[in-house]
């Protein structure tokens, strides 16, 4: 194969991304590092000594760490039942977990300000059945935005567990029994060290998605700030551009530590190698 | 003069030789397989001569001319893949269609030849089917239809057999042959299958990491294998590592310590060089020791160690002090575990190798 | 066992009520005739459907969201496919990092994209914001693009290709005749992926807003947060719509398997 083809090939695409995402990208990091063309840390240093900042962060990693330990409570059943189930309901099943997944975030979280709002659905309904005098201040609270984050990322963990139990070999299971392992037993030790590494990587996806996530936390989270929104107030209100790409820049590298270090986890167990 | 020649060619993969100082002639007319197996360096061979690959060093040359850095799509020879490679978007007339549609033949003419190379692999009939509504050997068919339509002034085959089954494979290499010899169309054919390679060829090169061990005619093969790779490789699986050999008129007189053995010469007299002997399971001969052999000389005395029925006879793992031998033997009653036994070696059949 | 499996199978149903249970009311809200959101709606009408179509900006940005979704898909295709093909068909040195790289833009938080493009495509390089939108968007589409068709490749017997070759077909010939027939299919797919990715998006086209310039996503953020009439559940009910069809034309086309994959 003629090398000159392959690169003629790669060139285009390569040469797009690196005008329009890796130079832009390096040029903002670079640019918190040397605001006046001097090194310095003080971008950074400002920030970690501004309770306000600490606030917002300390709000938006409760919320992720919240909503992917609520997407795994909830996936994880739903997903073995669905990988369990016979090919017509699986298939359905599996339509109606992608179909969320598809739909524009706007209207999946408003949805919920629909039903979290003060004279929303389960304001009125809690009211009528007399379980509370006055309606419960849910939405525009880091509750409202975990709900509505929860619902985003649900179908994404169920869908990559669903592909790691699909491809399980259930002979693994009837041999576990014939060996005289009870039903639950070979589940918890044959079914479910297998799909940790799915476990992992669904939860990696949730929690990036939560912690960087705009949509949602900008029409549930009212005033209540997480990072991606600061980093746009930042931006776009208040105009300080110096600030935004210092919350840039960390978000970027707690997105790759996470996705870096669940990775190698999830590879380590990976019994496939 | 040779058809096909390479000539010192080298191909390295991954700083890895595969093909050093390679050297391969082939006549006008001929089929030729390149037996071994895999890694040996047959399949890059193929792909070679195709033109799939090019070479760091060294000259192929076909007809006379030099074909190096002809194209692939210019040099005008068949392949039929392995895996059929047909297009899965075309009907079995486009597929086999494809090479002359290509050569701005007029559709008229396209049609009548397809038609009839479509009767030569017997698929008359089959033009509309897509290749994923056709069975593995009407594929397969296809695929040499295909080649062969171009009029190719060579025809390759990578392991073209080998996702068959067994009857169908027999069936197969029996038309392959038919074909090419009708339309003397001179043929580079690789297997690992030695079966199939013997049956079909004029000549077989029997390759190992990247060198041809033995080029010659299938039963020149068979009976006198040149090295001992190739021996194992067909089927010898009985060796002895005699320490000197010397002439005894008909036949060669070998010994090890103070056991004599006779290997008779061959006919023309050539080979037989070395001084390791072999000999297959099948042509070993065994009796019970209480018995006395009918024979004297080339005799070994040993002990059934394993005895195992393959259905026409029986398998012997039988332990001597020069080691363990494989015999296979048809009998009624085979011998316990643990019986006493002379084996006997036929001296025709002894081979010596390198 | 069978205990078991019922507690499941109830637990999985309530999964999917708290899946599109929203879904659903968004959707019966969206007949309210009222001019508050309610649920149960207080009659039926389909006046906020005719209040869309007289609201200008909505169809401004839709018209606006589509044409980026699309020219953006074109450009997205032209350097995608070619390197998809690629990073399938041949081994080489950096080829990981390439696919890496490739598929990054997934990777990078949307709203940090959003953001480095305004300021260095808008501000540093002076690009007009439409253009702006259009390579942020093509830059998104990119890893979908890539990743569907090396997966409608990786199904692909490359040996066809030689076939071809040895048949007397150039490279480009034997890519035009015989490899882009086989992945039709995973390219339209890709095409329809990437496009529900665009048109749903709204961490880049947030930051690519001007003078008549937005997209339908952040002219219903806008709205929402300024008025709460049931328009924009008429807007989802439609936009949801569509979503299916799409889906359903994707499932047609390669089955759901890719979605599956990770």
């Amino acid at each position: 194969m003629n090398k000159r083809y392959l690169y003629l090939l790669l060139l285009p695409g390569f040469l797009f991304l690196a005008a329009f995402m890796l130079i832009p990208i390096i040029l903002t990091i670079v640019s918190t590092f040397m605001p006046d063309g001097s090194l310095t840390l003080e971008g950074y240093m400002t920030f970690f000594r501004d309770g306000y900042f600490n606030k917002i962060l300390l709000t938006t990693l409760r919320v992720s760490v919240v909503t992917t330990l609520v997407c795994v409570v909830l996936g994880y059943p739903a997903a073995y039942y669905i990988s369990r189930a016979g090919i017509r309901k699986k298939s359905i099943l599996l339509a109606l977990s992608i179909f969320p997944l598809l739909t524009s975030p706007v209207v999946r979280s408003f949805s919920w300000m629909i039903i979290l709002g003060k004279k929303g659905l389960l304001n009125t309904f809690l009211m009528n059945i007399g379980l509370i005098q006055k309606p419960l201040e849910i939405l525009y609270t880091p509750v409202a935005m975990m709900v509505g984050l929860v619902h985003l990322f649900l179908p994404l963990i169920i869908i990559t567990l669903l592909g790691v139990m699909e491809n399980l070999d259930y002979e693994l299971v009837r041999a576990a029994r014939s060996l005289g392992a009870s039903s639950f037993t070979a589940f918890r030790k044959i079914i479910f060290p297998l799909t940790v590494p799915g476990l992992i990587i669904g939860s990696i996806l949730v929690f990036v998605g939560s912690l960087t996530a705009y949509t949602t936390p900008a029409l549930l989270g009212g005033k209540e700030r997480v990072v991606a929104t600061f980093l746009y107030q930042n931006a776009m209100t208040l105009n300080d551009w110096q600030a935004a790409s210092v919350i840039a820049v960390i978000m970027i590298v707690i997105t790759f530590v996470v996705v870096g270090l669940m990775n190698a986890w999830a590879n380590r167990l990976n019994p496939k190698g | 003069m040779a058809l096909i020649s390479l000539e010192q060619v080298s191909v390295a993969y991954d700083n890895r030789f595969i093909l050093e100082d390679f050297n391969l002639q082939i006549e006008k007319g001929k089929l030729l397989s390149l037996l071994g197996p895999s890694g040996c360096g047959k399949t890059t061979t193929l792909r070679l001569i195709a033109g799939f690959l090019n070479a760091e060093q060294g000259k192929f040359m076909f007809g006379g001319k030099d074909y190096t850095n002809v194209p692939v799509n210019k040099r005008n020879f068949g392949f039929v893949f392995q895996s059929y490679a047909l297009f899965p978007h075309m009907s079995v007339y486009d597929n086999v269609a494809f090479g002359l549609r290509l050569r701005k033949m007029k559709e008229a003419e396209v049609k009548q030849r397809v038609t009839r190379m479509l009767e030569i692999v017997s698929l008359g009939g089959f033009e509309k089917r897509l290749p994923k509504a056709l069975s593995g050997g009407q594929r397969q068919r296809v695929a040499i239809a295909r080649a062969l339509v171009i009029e190719p002034d060579l025809l390759l085959f990578d392991e073209p057999l080998s996702n068959l089954d067994a009857n169908l494979r027999v069936n197969m290499r029996v038309e392959i042959r038919r074909i090419q010899q009708e339309l003397g169309i001179t043929t580079v054919y690789v297997s690992h299958d030695q079966e199939e390679c013997f049956s079909i060829s004029d000549q077989v090169a029997v390759m190992n990491s990247g060198k041809i061990e033995q080029l010659a005619h299938p039963t020149t093969i068979f009976k006198y294998p040149a090295s001992e790779y190739v021996a194992r490789f067909i089927g010898f699986g009985n060796f002895i590592a005699f320490e000197s050999r010397s002439d005894a008129g008909e036949d060669i007189e070998l010994s090890r310590g103070a056991l004599k053995f006779l290997a008779a010469k061959r006919p023309n007299g050539a080979g037989n060089l070395g001084m390791l002997g072999a000999i297959r399971p099948d042509d070993l001969q065994l009796w019970p020791s209480t018995q006395e052999a009918p024979l004297s000389g080339n005799t070994l005395s040993g002990r059934v160690q394993v005895s195992t029925y393959l259905g026409r006879s029986y398998q012997y793992e039988v332990e001597t002090e020069l080691g363990v031998f494989t015999v296979n033997q048809e009998m009624d009653v085979p011998f316990a575990q643990g019986e006493q036994v002379t084996i006997y070696f036929p001296k025709d059949k002894l081979v010596l190798v390198q | 066992m069978k205990e078991g499996n019922r507690g499941l199978s109830l637990y999985t149903l309530l999964v999917f009520v708290f899946l599109l249970g929203p879904l659903v009311i968004i959707s019966i809200t969206s007949f309210e005739p009222g001019t508050v959101l309610k649920f149960p709606p207080e009659g039926f009408s389909l006046r906020w459907y005719r209040n869309i179509f007289e609201v200008s900006m909505f169809m401004e940005t839709f018209k606006t969201s589509i044409i980026v979704s699309m020219l953006g898909n074109l450009l997205a295709l032209l350097l995608g496919v070619p390197a998809a093909y690629a990073l399938s068909r041949f081994e080489f040195r950096g080829r990981d990092t390439l696919n890496a790289l490739f598929l990054s833009p997934v990777l990078i938080p949307g709203i940090v994209l959003g953001f480095t493009l305004l300021r260095y495509l808008i501000v540093v390089y002076g690009l007009p914001i439409y253009a702006g939108l259009l390579i942020g968007h093509t830059v998104i589409m990119l890893p979908f693009i890539i990743r569907v068709i090396a997966s409608s490749l990786a199904n692909f017997d490359f040996a066809v290709e030689e076939a071809a070759q040895s048949l007397g077909a150039g490279r480009l010939e034997t890519f035009f005749k015989v490899v882009l027939p086989n992945i039709r299919s995973g390219i339209l797919a890709a095409v329809l992926i990437a496009f529900l990715e665009s048109f749903n998006n709204v961490d880049i086209s947030v930051f690519m807003t001007g003078p008549g310039v937005s997209t339908l996503p952040i002219q219903m953020l806008t709205y929402v947060q300024n008025y709460f009439d049931p328009t924009i559940a008429a807007i989802s009910v439609i936009l949801m719509v569509l979503t299916a069809a799409l889906m359903f034309i994707i499932e047609r086309l390669m089955g759901f398997a890719y979605f599956t994959k990770r």
